[in-house]
């Protein structure tokens, strides 16, 4: 049943990326709303359900992106991993703490594009750094904080305990 | 006695010039009328004073009826005339909108009638996924005939190249984008070199010979040498050209000629080099010649 929803999460959110959200980008950067959800969801679902989501993301997303077909996948699935385990070792997830662990994770997903795109020198990295990686570090987490927020009264703060639904 | 007397008088006075007055009219129609507009000059100013000060108060009682008191139903007809201009306003802005479709698909029908090339018209219907690649999705796929490789053009000039299909959409990755090259040749100086998308938005013409006299301003079309465009078609133009000492080649940025953030439809070059199903006959053509002894 979850899975279910996940699949609709995700065939709901690429289609937004992919059309809608460049009315909401800065500098011509939009925020990744399949990494905010797999994060989003890992962190207060556990690290499996981050991972699911995060690969049914990323998969959808590499359809629709001219780059590799891994590098969403592996990026969206890792991140959607990573905040599940960031969650389970944390006692309270506050507003601030979710947004500085989103910053981090589109930091190091960011990462792995810039890597992929085989930069030319440090001019290249640090351009890229600049123009993307920060500005794009810096919408996710406002979106997911923003969205955080926006949900917290519903899961209350208490981390759902979903492996074994699945 | 003296009173009535003299008011029997003034009585028949009256009636007789009342009956020289009828007389007068009746036989010197003219010169009473001309009299009479004379007498009747001063008295119309006269009447004119009362005349205007009744208009007015006229005029306002019939404005204080019909602002206020006959306004019963106007409130409602005003918010449906407002309903009604609300409506026509988006009518009048979907005909609009479907004018200039209109002038777009005619402009791109116009030109895939003058290419030599087979192209299939498709819509944009997204960006790409993330923020890392300059591309874009078309509505048409590999059920279209759409694959991989084939160029992608407007009237304007080169967009990009299919780098991803699958059964009803396509990714194009655009001429901006660092990751694409297409072969390209100075129209002016005819010195071939390799288009690439740049980080900056912008494409660059690589390899250009260090002889080469290439100045700003130049136009770069595509050469035809790769499978994917047909010879000439507009890529964009030379803005700044760059000799570093001890280069062995010369590049040169270029704005591209089409405005790539603002796309609606596009072409899809199905069989770039001219009409396949004529080069086919061609080719029986030749091979039947050459079998025959």
């Amino acid at each position: 049943m979850k899975f279910l929803l996940y699949l609709l999460l995700a065939l709901v959110v690429v289609p937004l990326q992919t059309t809608l959200l460049h009315y909401g980008g800065l500098f011509g950067i939009r925020p990744d709303l399949g990494l905010v959800a797999a994060c989003l969801v890992g962190f207060l679902g556990g690290e499996l359900d981050g991972l699911i989501l995060g690969l049914l993301l990323g998969c959808f997303q590499d359809m629709l992106s001219a780059g590799d077909l891994w590098i969403n996948v592996v990026t969206k699935g890792g991140s959607g991993f990573l905040a599940g385990l960031a969650g389970r070792h944390m006692a309270h997830i506050t507003p601030a703490v979710m947004t500085a662990g989103l910053a981090i994770i589109s930091c190091l997903s960011s990462a792995v594009f810039l890597y992929s795109m085989n930069p030319a020198g440090l001019d290249e990295v640090w351009l890229g750094v600049r123009s993307t990686v920060l500005v794009q570090a810096g919408l996710d987490a406002a979106v997911g904080g923003g969205l955080f927020l926006l949900f917290r009264q519903r899961w209350s703060g208490d981390r759902m305990v979903t492996e074994g639904a699945l | 006695m003296a009173i009535s007397r003299s008011t029997y008088g003034t009585r028949r006075l009256a009636i007789v010039l009342f009956a020289c007055l009828l007389v007068a009219l009746f036989l010197l129609p003219s010169q009473s009328q001309r009299l009479l507009q004379y007498v009747g000059g001063p008295l119309g100013q006269v009447l004119s004073l009362p005349l205007a000060a009744f208009s007015s108060l006229d005029h306002g009682l019939a404005d204080m009826w019909n602002g206020y008191v006959a306004l019963q139903g106007v409130h409602e007809e005003n918010r449906q005339l407002h309903r009604d201009i609300e409506l026509l306003k988006g009518q009048n802005n979907q005909l609009r909108e479907s004018l200039t479709a209109v002038q777009r698909y005619e402009a791109l029908l116009n030109f895939k009638q003058q290419l030599p090339s087979q192209t299939l018209a498709a819509q944009v219907i997204g960006r790409d996924a993330t923020n890392w690649y300059r591309g874009m999705i078309l509505n048409k796929g590999e059920n279209d005939g759409v694959r991989t490789e084939m160029g992608v053009i407007t009237p304007a000039g080169v967009v990009g190249r299919v780098v991803k299909t699958n059964s009803t959409s396509s990714v194009v990755l655009l001429v901006t984008d660092p990751n694409n090259a297409i072969a390209g040749v100075v129209q002016r100086t005819r010195d071939e070199g390799i288009v690439e998308g740049t980080s900056h938005g912008r494409a660059r013409l690589k390899y250009i010979p260090l002889l080469s006299r290439v100045q700003a301003g130049d136009r770069v079309v595509t050469s035809g040498l790769t499978g994917t465009f047909p010879r000439g078609l507009a890529i964009g133009s030379l803005i700044q050209v760059e000799k570093s000492e001890g280069d062995l080649f010369q590049s040169a940025e270029i704005e591209p000629e089409v405005d790539l953030s603002k796309l609606d439809e596009v072409l899809i070059i199905t069989a770039p080099f001219e009409d396949a199903d004529a080069a086919q006959k061609l080719l029986q053509a030749i091979h039947g010649d050459r079998k025959k002894p």
